[in-house]
C-alpha cells in the first residue's frame, strides 16, 4: 500500500514525464534542452527543421494537406499528416492554411515533400519517447547500446 | 529588405520543379543523413564533436550502401525475370 508521499511522487513524476514530452514536440529537441542535454537538443532541432524545410521548400506547404479525396480507414484524414504532425503543434497551422486546397502540388515534389516532412515528425517521435526514457529512467538509459562506454 | 522576406516566403508556396530521373535518387542522401545525425544523437552516451562525425558518417555510409546493394539485387531479379 502506498503512502500519500509516495502517490504524489508518483503523480509528479508522471506530470513531468507528460511536460518533457510536450516541451520535445513543441520545439524538437526541448525535451533534451530540459533534461540539461544541450548538444543533442541541438543537433536534434538542427536537423529536424532542416529536414522539415527541405521538405516544404521541395513540395510547398501544400504537402502538408490534412485532408484526402478518398476515404480510408481514418475518415477524409491523411495519414501522412499525422506523422507531419509530430514535428510540431506548428503544423496545425500550416494544415489549416493550405486544408481548404489552395497549395496544390503533385508528381514527384509532393512525393519528396511528404517523405522528408512525415521522416522528420517521426523522428521528433523518436526523440520523444527517448527524452521520456531518459527522464524515467536517468542516464542509465543510454547504457547498453554500441556505442556504451 | 521587406521584399526580400516576401521573396523568401513564397519560395514555400510553390513546389519546385522536380523531374523523374536517375538524378532524382540522390534526394535520399539528406534524408538518410538525417537519420544517421538523429539516431547517433540518441544512442551515444557521450557526444564529442569527432565521435559524433565518424559514427553519424559510418551510419550513413552503412545505409547508403544497404540501398544500392538492395537496388542492385532488385535489379538482377527482374533482369533474370525479363531474360
Amino acid at each position: 500500500m502506498r503512502t500519500i508521499a509516495e502517490r504524489i511522487n508518483h503523480i509528479n513524476h508522471g506530470l513531468l514525464l507528460l511536460v518533457i514530452a510536450a516541451l520535445g514536440w513543441a520545439v524538437p529537441g526541448a525535451g533534451y534542452l530540459f533534461l540539461g542535454q544541450t548538444k543533442r537538443a541541438v543537433i536534434v532541432l538542427v536537423t529536424i527543421a532542416v529536414t522539415f524545410t527541405i521538405g516544404i521548400y521541395a513540395g510547398s506547404i501544400g504537402v502538408i494537406d490534412p485532408v484526402t479525396d478518398g476515404i480510408g480507414i481514418l475518415g477524409r484524414l491523411n495519414p501522412w499528416y499525422l506523422a507531419q504532425i509530430l514535428n510540431s503543434p506548428l503544423v496545425f497551422l500550416i494544415g489549416k492554411t493550405t486544408a481548404a486546397g489552395a497549395y496544390p502540388v503533385y508528381g514527384k515534389p509532393q512525393e519528396i515533400g511528404q517523405l522528408y516532412t512525415s521522416i522528420s515528425g517521426l523522428l521528433n517521435l523518436l526523440c520523444i519517447i527517448n527524452c521520456v526514457c531518459l527522464a524515467h529512467l536517468g542516464p542509465s538509459a543510454l547504457k547498453g547500446g554500441r556505442n556504451a562506454q | 529588405m521587406l521584399s526580400d522576406y516576401v521573396r523568401l516566403l513564397a519560395a514555400f508556396t510553390a513546389p519546385e520543379a522536380l523531374t523523374m530521373n536517375p538524378q532524382s535518387m540522390l534526394w535520399m542522401l539528406p534524408l538518410a543523413a538525417a537519420v544517421a545525425a538523429v539516431y547517433k544523437a540518441i544512442k551515444m552516451p557521450t557526444i564529442t564533436a569527432r565521435s559524433f562525425l565518424k559514427e553519424s558518417f559510418l551510419l550513413f555510409a552503412s545505409i547508403v550502401v544497404f540501398i544500392i546493394a538492395s537496388a542492385a539485387v532488385l535489379w538482377l531479379v527482374t533482369y533474370l525475370a525479363i531474360e
